[in-house]
């Protein structure tokens, strides 16, 4: 029997409105939360927001924490962006940094919220399909938390949930 | 003419200025004590009190010293030809060590580093609240309190000492190279060990690294405190910092005044 692959391990759940969404947030205080209120460190190069988070965590050292994140920009085409600062970021690296930062959380649960506004210039469905294809057995589950009229971006997928 | 809505007013004033130190000495405190905990401390914590001792001492240092020297120089020269005038000319160097390196270079560096770092400190930690880097911490699982305010804390207060250390030797030597003429191999060695026994006795010595260290903790703690109790709203940043300052100012005017009641009165 093989593990699941990253499509099978992210569900897409479709909210009605805010405070939906905020529901489905605070039901889940423990997950990995990739959203656009929470922003990065301005004064850390997006290598560095990602390394911090199992420097701080596990305690590792700059060098193996470092390479980790390094490790996993390289797997999803990124590391262009490692040195850049928050500023200095397009949408895209903003995410994926995020992302990243949820991954090392090693958290049950990494819930994106509102992906259109993470990467409002990308056709994101396809972006998060690839990104988290890349990220194929780093995390343990995903979910992507959308507002129900962007449901026709998505493609058909079994595991569609209308909260 | 008074209306009904003075008092009240008035008596607001005085409470949010109360409420503003009594959250400075609970956040003091509970720096203080982060400090002192070994849990504080881990590779993340460590690498920024690392940082903030670089940007704060070791980035300055060369400016710093020399700044210290001209200083010296020149209070110790109109020091010294003042007391010449007087007669007074064999207790030229006490004079000189005791306005210099118990007084003036002390005080001198913490305005210094409450002018580059405090007010640096207070608009990173204000914009960081009010961006909410700090709530994306916690999100993370990361003490933003551990990582970001206690360090900060601790590298500030570490800088001022070891800057204060520089200018106190610095300001010594000059001193006394000033006092002897520029021949510090001369029969003044002597004078030099006998005023620094006298001036920097044990109690001085216990008051002025007492100050130094208060010292510290204001320049970081202050504008830390005022930065984390101010709105979040992007215009409140700068009056935030407006306030700490003044309230640095303040602090550091009041502790130096508290020295030199205890040293000379």
């Amino acid at each position: 029997m093989t593990a699941p692959s990253a499509t099978e391990r992210t569900d897409v759940k479709f909210v009605a409105d805010r405070a939906q969404r905020l529901a489905v947030i605070a039901e889940q205080p423990q997950a990995g939360l990739v959203t656009e209120g929470l922003p990065l460190r301005a004064n850390l190069s997006a290598l560095e927001n990602i390394a911090l988070v199992p420097r701080y965590r596990r305690n590792l050292d700059e060098t193996t924490s470092t390479g980790l994140a390094w490790r996993l920009l390289d797997r999803v085409g990124f590391t262009g962006c490692a040195m850049q600062r928050d500023p200095d970021l397009d949408h895209e690296e903003r995410f994926v940094t995020k992302l990243l930062q949820a991954v090392l959380l090693d958290a049950p649960l990494i819930l994106i919220d509102r992906p259109a506004l993470l990467l409002p210039d990308t056709p994101y469905p396809a972006f998060l399909d690839r990104v988290l294809g890349a990220l194929d057995g780093e995390f343990e589950h995903c979910t992507i938390l959308d507002y129900a009229w962007n449901a026709p971006l998505y493609p058909p997928r079994a595991s569609a949930i209308s909260a | 003419m008074p209306t009904p809505g003075d008092s009240p007013a008035r008596g607001a004033g005085l409470d949010t200025r109360f409420r503003a130190w009594a959250e400075l000495f609970r956040f003091g405190f509970d720096a203080l004590i982060g400090a002192l905990s070994p849990a504080t401390y881990n590779s993340a914590t460590r690498d920024v009190v690392a940082r903030q001792i670089y940007f704060t001492a070791w980035q300055i240092l060369p400016w710093f010293a020399a700044f210290i020297v001209v200083l010296s120089l020149v209070i110790t020269s109109i020091l010294a030809g003042t007391a010449r005038r007087f007669g007074l000319y064999d207790y030229a160097l006490e004079l000189a060590v005791r306005a210099l390196v118990l007084e003036a270079v002390p005080l001198l560096t913490a305005f210094f580093v409450a002018l580059r770092t405090g007010a640096a400190i207070a608009t990173e930690v204000s914009l960081m609240r009010i961006r909410g880097e700090l709530t994306a911490l916690e999100r993370l699982g990361i003490d933003p309190m551990r990582l970001e305010l206690i360090p900060r804390v601790i590298g500030g207060t570490v800088a001022l000492l070891a800057l204060t250390s520089v200018g106190v030797v610095t300001s010594l030597l000059c001193a006394h190279l000033v006092v002897t003429g520029f021949q510090p191999w001369s029969a003044h060695d002597a004078e030099l060990e006998r005023v620094v026994a006298t001036v920097l006795s044990p109690g001085a010595m216990l008051t002025l690294w007492s100050k130094v260290l208060i010292f510290g903790l204001a320049v970081t703690v202050i504008p830390i405190s005022e930065a984390m109790h101010a709105p979040r709203r992007m215009f409140h940043a700068p009056i935030a910092v407006l306030n700490g300052m003044v309230r640095l100012f303040f602090a550091l005017m009041l502790v130096e005044t508290v020295a030199l009641a205890l040293q000379y009165l």
